[in-house]
């Protein structure tokens, strides 16, 4: 779904001869290379980050150091390797952002605390046309991962909206399958509750009823 | 109709996934068929599975791909590297020369000086068992006989104007001539030539380098 032809291409075809080519300095190898994965690359980052130039500086950042440490890649899939990097490289920004903390766009309730649920971000007033456009969901969705612990979001970022398979994810994040399979439910739970705030931004096929729970 | 656990929850999400054995998704099958919150939980995380995977990939604001400073690599080696090196170390050997060509003419003219000074005075018969100078002919007539000689007998040797000369100052010696100094015009050729070197060496370099950032700059835009 998020691949671009030009990634598979690239797999089926010359992937392992345009590495080769790059760890012996070809610059313009490396740059093939970079054209096929930089949007899974970038989106990955941007869902881990929420936000658009943190996620692009990341991205920037992840090829340079991948072209740099090229020589260490032994193999297997480049993909996972580079997913590795740039997964790296959000935690080593979230990392920052939490030492260098900003105001959080929330507003505060009556008692001055935080509102946690992402409800005040959907308009009473817009039209049932404006909730149902793509924008305001992936907005909603993307609250919704920024509300997860950065584990869970990582796990969720790249099984589930990077459609990556429990080994590839487990082979990123170096933790076994079953801390996987667990922090996935977790998360798609947790997902689930946030979504509900947003429901009527939902297509109704992904409807999710109120007053269902687990 | 019990409450599905923790581990009903992450079995129930492996099976959309297809992490399930067969024999695995067969037993949770069968209970999510007896357990009707097991398939409301199975249809929640399906649900939010699937709203996921909608989820549309942002284009890229820009391509991420390097450029030659960004990879670090640096501009590459001027095809007349080898010719600059022996330019460099032709230049370092002339400059050598220059220098020790100076020091050494400024040792040797200043040691000459005082040799030339004293040969004069020497012809003139000064000093103690001087003999002749080179200067001087050789004697033919036996009747005359050396000024040492006659120090030799024991006379002692009146005063002369010789001995006031030698209290003088040495203003008063004839100055001998100064030699012109082939030495120094070689040295001077040696330097400017050793600049010319430098210059060029550095010429070379500043187009090289100037050639790579136009080309690396186009490869960016």
């Amino acid at each position: 779904m998020n691949h671009s032809p030009l990634w598979c291409k690239i797999t089926m075809m010359d992937e392992p001869e345009l590495i080769q080519a790059a760890k012996h300095g070809d610059l313009e190898a490396f740059n093939t290379l970079v054209l096929a994965y930089q949007t899974i690359v970038y989106n990955t980052a941007l869902r881990i980050l929420g936000d658009d130039n943190l996620a692009a500086d990341a991205a920037q950042e992840t090829f340079i150091s991948a072209f740099r440490a090229l020589n260490s890649y032994r193999g297997g899939s480049f993909r996972a390797w580079l997913l590795r990097t740039v997964t790296n490289a959000c935690y080593d920004e979230l990392r920052r952002k939490q030492r260098r903390p900003t105001t959080r766009l929330e507003p505060d309730n009556e008692e001055g605390d935080e509102v946690e649920t992402p409800r005040w971000l959907a308009d009473p007033n817009a039209s049932p046309e404006d909730l149902l456009d793509q924008a305001e969901l992936e907005h909603a969705i993307q609250h919704c991962l920024d509300d997860l612990p950065t584990d869970f979001k990582t796990v969720v970022v790249l099984a589930d909206i990077q459609g990556l398979d429990y080994s590839e994810v487990s082979t990123i994040i170096k933790k076994p399958l079953g801390t996987i399979k667990s922090r996935l439910a977790r998360a798609r739970l947790r997902m689930r509750e946030c979504l509900q705030s947003f429901r009527e931004l939902l297509p109704a096929a992904f409807r999710l009823e109120k007053e269902r729970g687990i | 109709m019990t409450a599905p656990t923790f581990n009903d929850l992450v079995r129930l999400s492996a099976s959309l996934d297809g992490q399930l054995s067969s024999q695995e998704l067969s037993r949770l099958e069968s209970e999510v068929k007896q357990n009707p919150s097991l398939a409301i939980a199975l249809e929640d995380l399906r649900q939010s599975r699937g709203i996921l995977r909608q989820m549309p990939a942002r284009r890229v604001p820009r391509n991420f791909t390097l450029s030659l400073a960004m990879a670090g690599i640096k501009p590459p080696l001027p095809r007349l590297v080898p010719a600059f090196s022996w330019a460099s170390v032709a230049a370092m050997l002339l400059f050598i020369i220059t220098m020790g060509g100076n020091y050494l003419g400024k040792l040797s003219f200043g040691a000459g000086a005082p040799l030339m000074a004293a040969a004069p005075m020497s012809s003139e018969g000064y000093g103690v068992g001087g003999g002749p100078s080179a200067t001087q002919a050789p004697a033919t007539d036996n009747t005359q006989s050396n000024p040492t000689e006659q120090n030799l007998v024991g006379k002692s040797p009146e005063p002369t104007p010789l001995s006031e000369s030698r209290l003088a100052p040495p203003a008063a010696a004839p100055t001998p001539k100064q030699p012109v100094e082939p030495i120094r015009i070689i040295s001077y050729l040696f330097l400017g030539l050793a600049i010319v070197l430098i210059a060029i060496a550095l010429l070379i370099r500043w187009i090289n380098e100037r050639s790579f950032h136009r080309k690396s700059g186009k490869e960016t835009e």
